[in-house]
Formats: structure tokens, sequence, C-alpha cells
């Protein structure tokens, strides 16, 4: 398989604590990687340093891209930025979506950032929207949508710029089981029929349970990594119906 | 148990528990509120302390200070109770989450209402202590003011009795208004949070200023057959007031229609939010410009009181000569008290804003959007406004004051000087407020870990 993202001995303070602790990490391309362990066991930390919102204050993080590999632990708050901007996607537990916007604005706004002209960022937004089981309600404000239909709205627009990489942060952990359900459904048929990668932290077995591989971090070291116990298709739209739609 | 007594118990309660993070983020907590009661306490006592010395004399041309006085006051009250509404209202928000879970908990409404009018009260009560305390330490300056030839002196002094009741007052006005401002969180405990709704902002409210502006106009055309000219004076402040009154009525209309417009036409991400911004509440963006909305109104007028005064000191004696620098002082003190409002109320909305959003914010860098492209959305939400208001409002003042001032207007040029510099002054204090209240986002994103809800 093709490394997409690599850290070598990555390891990161806080005051009092070590949060990572000289950790060797590979993500391949088209991978779904659950990131687990208790409460302080440095795995959001890990999320952020590879995905350049932490710096690592040791050790390498590199991206691999079309030209050269790209170090990201090198680069200064204004590359990091652009390169969350174009390369990465990212869900968060509340969706961190703006509540001003509509639905399809708040997707849109992704690819504007990134200079596509208002009308084509509307309307390729529109199509993830549609795809992700949200046709209609892209006029509706984050108010007027439940929990999981937010959560759907975010997963649109952590893809629709063409990320290559897709950061969650615990995106299930404020729904129910059954939204919880659906929402990871959508997150990961998404991501696999774009060829995406996934990286995932959760506490949830069930979560963890439906990806490619599983991570294990204790104490900022991780502890194990194995293939994960994906669980066979949950019935519903299949994932290559997500494919064709999203031309990005 | 009664609500009053609960919201007695729980208040306390609450501000005890949340000692620590008003140690940590003490402005976001309290010294926002307390800043913006300060400042409305400070230039309440000023205002009222400077005016006082009119009422002191008795003389023949007492009656032309006293209502000069009168029109100053009523300039300076209105915006000065919107300062106020806001800063109350800034109170009250900054609980909105928490008194929107005790309701979820169980809390009756009467309970929620209390805890926020008391909470505001006590913010308001410590805000106007350090007002009268500012006050205290400016009188002395104050008095350095000279009116009829005169340092105004010791007048610049309230009595006890006076500046306790300013206090009173502005607690009384915090109390009000947080009571008004929470009335969605007591009606629909969930729509805080999720914000259903954009606020509606009715056509009639335009409506009904259009026509306060007609009788308005009307009226001042009329000025001379009201005979006397301390009626006269007066007449003139009645129309002021109510032109301010009509602004603040149209003002939240017209943004609505003016944000409407640039949202179709928005074709970069900070034009976008921008107008987003704006009609997610057209209200809270007239809070933020009203008071410029004001000063405009104001600078229109004293380009046009300085004009009046000019023609009249050319031909004059020497009492005349003292009434029209006394005019010229007052003018600037009205100005200098109006900028200062505006400037208050630009600073303390935008930093409140920002904190209110800081989790936003840190998601938004995270997710890559410039830290530029955040403040240029929330400088573009308050200036576009800002520019709209304020020629409006410079077109209202103009349409009351043209049939008496018409001809002075067009020969004296010093009358278009003043007018730009008065606007320029107020741009640019407003540009430097929110350059101030938008520095927030640099320390948000500088410590992201404090205000992101996503960390595990």
């Amino acid at each position: 398989m093709n490394a997409i993202l690599h850290a070598q001995q990555l390891t990161k303070h806080y005051p009092g604590s070590i949060a990572l602790d000289h950790v060797d990490f590979t993500a391949n391309a088209g991978e779904s990687i659950a990131i687990i362990g208790p409460s302080g066991s440095g795995k959001t930390t890990l999320l952020h340093c590879l995905a350049g919102i932490l710096r690592p204050d040791a050790g390498s993080i590199t991206l691999s891209t079309q030209s050269a590999p790209l170090r990201l632990d090198t680069l200064g708050d204004a590359a990091l930025s652009r390169l969350r901007r174009e390369e990465f996607g990212f869900v968060f537990q509340q969706g961190m979506l703006l509540p001003e916007l509509t639905a399809v604005e708040n997707v849109a706004l992704a690819l504007m950032l990134n200079g596509t002209d208002r009308a084509t960022s509307e309307s390729r937004a529109a199509e993830w929207l549609g795809a992700l089981g949200l046709a209609g309600m892209e006029q509706r404000r984050l108010g007027e949508l439940s929990g999981g239909q937010v959560q759907r709205v975010a997963i649109a627009r952590a893809q629709v710029t063409g990320a290559r990489v897709v950061f969650a942060d615990e995106p299930t952990g404020a729904l129910d089981s059954a939204t919880s359900t659906e929402v990871l459904d959508v997150l990961l048929r998404s991501v696999a029929a774009n060829g995406r990668t996934l990286l995932v932290v959760t506490h949830d077995p069930n979560v963890a349970a439906r990806c490619q591989r599983v991570v294990e971090l204790r104490d900022g070291r991780i502890v194990a990594d194995s293939a994960g116990p994906v669980s066979p298709a949950v019935p519903g739209t299949p994932a290559t119906s997500f494919k064709g739609a999203f031309n990005v | 148990m009664s609500s009053l007594a609960m919201a007695l118990r729980l208040t306390p309660y609450l501000a005890r528990s949340n000692d620590s993070s008003l140690r940590e983020t003490g402005l976001r907590d309290a010294g926002l509120p307390v800043l913006a009661f300060g400042t409305v306490t400070a230039l309440l006592l000023t205002v009222a302390g400077g005016s006082q010395v009119f009422w002191s004399w008795s003389d023949d041309i007492a009656g032309t200070y006293q209502a000069l006085a009168v029109v100053a006051m009523v300039l300076l009250i209105i915006p000065l109770l919107t300062l106020g509404a806001s800063a109350a209202r800034l109170a009250a928000r900054r609980r909105d989450d928490r008194l929107a879970s005790l309701r979820l908990l169980g809390a009756d409404s009467a309970t929620v209402v209390w805890m926020t009018v008391i909470e505001s009260t006590v913010l308001a009560a410590v805000g106007a202590l350090a007002g009268a305390g500012l006050y205290a330490c400016a009188a002395p300056f104050l008095g350095l003011i000279q009116f009829r030839g005169q340092a105004i002196a010791g007048h610049a002094w309230l009595s006890v009795p006076s500046i306790l009741g300013c206090i009173l007052a502005v607690c009384v006005l915090a109390a009000a208004s947080a009571a008004l401002g929470l009335r969605k969180v007591v009606v629909t405990p969930l729509g805080v949070r999720t914000r259903q709704t954009a606020d509606g902002v009715h056509w009639v409210r335009g409506l009904i200023a259009a026509l306060v502006v007609v009788v308005g106009v009307v009226t001042m055309g009329m000025l001379s057959s009201f005979g006397a000219f301390v009626v006269i004076v007066a007449v003139m402040g009645g129309c002021f007031g109510l032109a301010l009154l009509a602004l603040n009525l149209m003002g939240p209309w017209i943004l609505r229609l003016r944000a409407s417009s640039q949202l179709k036409r928005a074709k970069r991400p900070e034009q976008l939010l921008a107008a987003r911004t704006v009609l997610e509440s057209p209200k809270e963006s007239w809070r933020q410009v009203g008071g410029v909305a004001m000063t405009s109104f104001v600078g229109v007028f004293v380009g046009v009181g300085m004009a009046v005064a000019d023609t009249m000191g050319g031909s004059a004696g020497d009492e005349t000569a003292l009434l029209v620098r006394d005019i010229n002082t007052g003018v600037m003190i009205t100005l200098l008290g109006s900028f200062l409002m505006v400037a208050c109320s630009a600073g303390v909305n935008q930093a409140a804003a920002v904190l209110d959003r800081a989790s936003m914010l840190v998601a938004l860098d995270r997710v890559g959007m410039p830290r530029k492209l955040m403040v240029a959305s929330r400088v573009k939400a308050v200036m576009s406004p800002l520019f709209l208001v304020a020629g409006i409002s410079a077109a209202a003042a103009s349409a009351l004051v043209l049939p008496l001032t018409g001809m002075v207007l067009l020969t004296r040029p010093v009358v278009f000087l003043t007018i730009g510099g008065v606007f320029a002054a107020g741009f640019l204090l407003v540009r430097l407020a929110v350059a101030a209240g938008t520095a927030q986002i640099g320390q948000v994103l500088a410590r992201p870990e404090r205000y992101a809800s996503m960390d595990s």
C-alpha cells in the first residue's frame, strides 16, 4: 500500500505530562484507521499533530504529494493553514459549522476558501449534500437540522474540496446509537468510495469495529496496531453510489 | 420556594462555581459587562455634571443655555441608553447557555429571569461604582471647561445623591434590559443553543420611522410660528429626539434589506460571512453601529450649528460672541461624548462576539480558514452597515435642518469640512475599536485549548 502520511518518533509534551512518546505511525492511502485509547492517552494529540494543528516537540511528519514529500513539521503557520484547507478534511464532534450559514453555504465555504467561485462551490456542495441524503435541505440553517443531519453536512464539508485525508474526532460522540450508526455509515462509505484516507479518534468500540485498522494508544505510546474487525456492510446505499457524484 | 428565593440561592452558587474560570478569563466572564457599565456611568455622570452649571444661572440668557443643554442631553442620552442596553444584554448573553441548561433541568422561567436580572444588576452595580470613580478622576479636568468666560470648576461635581441616583438608574436599566434580552431563553430553552430562526425585522419599523421623520420635518418647517426662542429650541430638541428614535426603529430593517442584497451578490467568503452575520441578527448589528448613526446625525447638526454660530458672532456684541463660543464648546463636548460611546459600544460588542464564538473560531482555524479572513469578515460586518447608517442618518439630519439653515449650509464651506471631519473621525474611531475587539481572535487562537470543545 502507498503511505500517504508518515510520522517518525513523534514526541509532544504538555506541562507535567507527555502526550506522545516517540510515536511511529503510517497511514496508507484509502485506509480507514481508528485511533482508540483511554482519556489522556494522546490520541487527539496524535490526530492534531498529523493534521498540522499541533507542532510536535520532536519527530517528523511527512505527507506524500504528487511532487516531493512534504514535511509538515517544518512548515510555517500560513502553509499549514493552506495545507489543512486543501489536503485535509475535518469532522468534529459537534460539527463546528457556522450557524448563520445554510447547509449548502457551509459546505460551499470550504471550496470558496480555496478560490472556487460561489456558483460552482454551491453547485458542488449541493451534489454532496444530495448524495449524503440531505437533498431538499440545502437552504436550511443548521438550527433546523437534526444532530445527525448536521454531521452529514460536516462530512460533506470535509470532503467537498477533494481532501486526501479526512480527520474525524469523535464524529458520533454527540449522537444517539441509531443516528451514530447512520452517520458512521455515511462517513465510511463516502470516504471509501472516493479513495480517501480516514483517521478517526473514538471511544466507541462500534466505530473502531467498522474501520480497517485500529491503533491503540496508552500513555502516549502505540500499544497495538492491528487490522480491525471490519463489520459486514450495513444495508443501505452501496458505497459505489457515492462515487461519481463527487468529481472533485 | 418562590422563584425569587430560588434565584437568590442559585445565583451566588453558580457565580462561586465559576470562580476559577473568572480568574482565568476575567475579561470574558465579567470584565466586559463591567467595563461597559462603567463607561456608561462615567459618561452619564460627566454629561450631567457638565451641564448642571447651566441650571445654576438665573439671568436673561440662562434660558438659552438651558435649552441648548436640553438639546445636548437629548442627543447624548439616547445613545447612552443604547450603550447601556448593549452592556446589559452582554451581561445576560454570557450566561445564555448556562441559563438554558437550567431551564432544561427544570428551573422555571421566572427563576431564570430573576437569576439573569440579579447577575446583570450586580455587574452593573460594580461597573457603575467603577464608573463613578472614573468620573471623580475626570471631574477636576471637566471643571477646567469654560462657559461664559469662566471655568465651571466646582459645578462639574454632582452631589452625592445625584451620583447615587445615576448609579441606581444604570442598575435599573441593566435589570430591565436583562429581563427583556432573555425572553428567548424563557420561552424556548433550546432556542438559544440552536438559534433556529434568524431575527425577524418587520417592515412596519420602516414605515413608523418614515412617519416620525415626516412629522419632524413638518414641525421644523413651522418653527418660526412657535414664537418664543426657548419654545423653538425645546421643539428642536423634541424633533431631534424623535429623529433619533426613528433611526433606532428604522436601522435594523434597513440593515436587513442591505445585507440581503449583499448576500445575493457575495462572491468571496468574507462577503458571504459578513452578509450572513448581519442577517443573523440585524438588531445586533444595529446595536454595534447605531451609536455612529447617532454621531453622524449629531455631526450634521454640528456643522450647521457652527455655521449659524459663525453668522451670529460676526455682528453681535460680547454676550452673543460668548454664546457662540460656548455653543462651539458644547458641540465639541457632545461630539466627544458621542464618539466615546460609539467606540465603547463597537469595541465591547466585537470583543464579546469573538469570545462568544471562540470555540467556533478555533474550529475554523483548524479547518484552514485564514485568520485574516476571520478578521476581514468581522470588520466588513461592522463597517458596511456603518457606512450605510451613517449616510442615512446624515441625510435624515439634513432633511430636518435644511429648511432652517439651507442658505448657511451653501455659503459656509467650513460646514462641509466639519461634517467630513466628524464622519472621518467617527469611522476611524470605530475601525480602531473593531480592530481592538477583533484582536481577541489572535488571543483565542493563540490558546485554542482553552476554547476548543473537541479535545479529548
